[in-house]
């Protein structure tokens, strides 16, 4: 990074890039296990009463084409599998955002037998939306927050991750 | 109005690359904005394609397992390159095209079929099974819109007499409007182009609640970038043609921005009135309704003109 903030050429393009992924955040909604409420509330975010179109936001089917996961609930045995697979199969640089205190920290399923902890535990999450159900304005800050910390130029949970040592399979 | 350029300034600034990929652009927008408005929503900024074209080219693009990675990597540079060539030989702002010879329509036809066909073999090329299906629609689609949409612009061709686009475009700037003399090819053409561009209803090929994203479901980042260019560039260049032909000829950049919005405003209206329909319907909807009706439109005008002859 430090080498590249002296070129005046990089810095430039490094601008505009983080500029275009601020204004055109594509999602991919994925539930992981929740009772569905928060996906309702999701969806209530995407309809014409909040237009986040206005905002650049695009709902996508393919993962290959978004660049911010929403998940919601706590991630059940059966599912971790496939959200890990949804993950890997977005392209880089990609973000996470847990919606619900299920997604958060198991909320109301908390100590069943079938669930891992939080969404955190599977994949690196970057933002966590607290609430059951959380409302959509809650959810749209959130993804506002994320945006914010792409513009600060903070490291998202992906690079954290990958600088960390590869933790063992559990 | 003609302007003498140097070929290269025609091939990247105008009327080739940067002037269609931001005019491309802009259509987008003005698009997504009307269907917006059209659904009592804002709709996006002005700058939104332009923020979304820059992010997906400076994303990760995975090569999935199984495609043929060349192929992969080919065909959607060959999918821009046909629409961008193709819009050499159209009268793009009002202006005289820059390459023009007798059957540059046909040309332009095929040219913006490619587009279409890298599409289909895009999906193809792919193990996915919703690329598959993809292909498949899209590949069905082309065969059904195709035929149609031909022989609507052959209409004003043959009631011109020559198979020059800048030929047709000024005898139907001297002529009455060929939407009034030839309605049904009109409306044939139109709908022809919105199956072309897979807007709704005729977007059953990447139908999102049913097939994820259709053909481009594996890619992401540069390839997919380029394929939404090389379907804006499409828009302008089918666009341009529509009412060059059935609205009065283009003569001036004026006359072009008005006619080629005007006929963007009524495609929006069209795409947020109608729900998708199955590949099946499209098909049957095409070839038992638009085929024989351009049929009969195109032999009406055969006869119409060779009528004054016989007497
Ligand atoms: S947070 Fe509440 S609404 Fe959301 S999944 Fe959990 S229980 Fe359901």
């Amino acid at each position: 990074m430090s080498d590249q903030s002296s070129n005046p050429l990089a810095s430039v393009m490094d601008g505009l890039k983080s500029w275009a992924r601020i204004n055109s955040p594509w999602v991919i909604h994925y539930n992981s296990g929740s009772c569905n409420g928060c996906d309702i509330e999701i969806l209530a975010t995407l309809t014409p009463r909040y237009d986040l179109e206005r905002l650049g936001v695009k709902l996508q089917g393919s993962p290959r084409h978004a660049d911010i996961l929403i998940c919601t609930g706590p991630v059940t045995r059966q599912s971790k599998e496939r959200l890990k697979r949804i993950y890997e199969q977005m392209p880089s640089p990609k973000f996470v955002v847990a919606v619900g205190s299920c997604g958060t920290a198991s909320g109301a399923f908390r100590g069943c037998y079938n669930i891992c902890e939080s969404i955190g535990d599977v994949i690196p999450v970057d933002v966590y939306v607290p609430g059951c159900a959380p409302r959509p304005e809650a959810i749209i800050y959130g993804v506002a927050q994320l945006l914010e910390m792409i513009k600060s130029g903070a490291p998202s949970a992906e690079m954290r991750k990958a600088e960390e040592p590869a933790a063992v399979e559990g | 109005m003609s302007l003498s350029l140097h070929p290269l300034i025609v091939l990247l600034f105008f009327p080739g690359g940067l002037f269609l990929l931001g005019s491309g652009m802009f259509y987008e927008w003005i698009d997504r904005k009307l269907v917006a408005r059209y659904q009592n929503r804002l709709g996006p900024r002005w700058f939104q394609p332009l923020a979304d074209v820059v992010k997906l080219l400076a994303k990760e693009e995975i090569i999935p397992q199984g495609v043929h990675p060349g192929l992969f990597i080919i065909l959607p540079v060959i999918a821009l390159a046909s629409a961008l060539t193709a819009a050499l030989y159209t009268p793009l702002l009002g202006l005289q095209p820059y390459y023009s010879f007798q059957g540059d329509l046909i040309v332009t036809l095929y040219l913006l079929s490619v587009m279409t066909l890298s599409l289909g073999l895009a999906g193809a090329n792919s193990i996915n099974r919703f690329s598959l299906v993809g292909a498949t629609r899209t590949i069905t689609q082309l065969f059904s819109y195709e035929a149609p949409f031909m022989l609507a612009l052959l209409g004003p061709a043959i009631a011109a007499g020559t198979w020059r686009i800048a030929g047709i475009n000024e005898f139907a700037g001297q002529s009455l409007w060929m939407i009034l003399t030839q309605p049904i090819g009109f409306i044939v053409a139109l709908i022809g182009l919105m199956g072309k561009l897979e807007l709704p209803p005729f977007d059953a090929p990447e139908a999102e609640t049913e097939i994820v994203a259709g053909a481009l479901t594996e890619y992401s980042g540069r390839g997919f970038a380029l394929f939404r260019i090389g379907k804006n560039v499409e828009l302008v260049v089918g666009l341009t043609l529509v009412s060059a032909f059935y609205l009065g000829g283009l003569m001036n950049p004026l006359e072009f921005v008005l006619k080629t919005l005007g006929l963007l405003l009524v495609m929006a209206g069209l795409q947020s009135l109608f729900a998708r329909l199955r590949i099946d319907q499209t098909v049957g909807l095409w070839w038992r309704m638009g085929t024989l009706v351009a049929l009969l439109q195109l032999l009406a005008i055969v006869i119409g003109r060779a009528l004054p002859g016989l007497f």
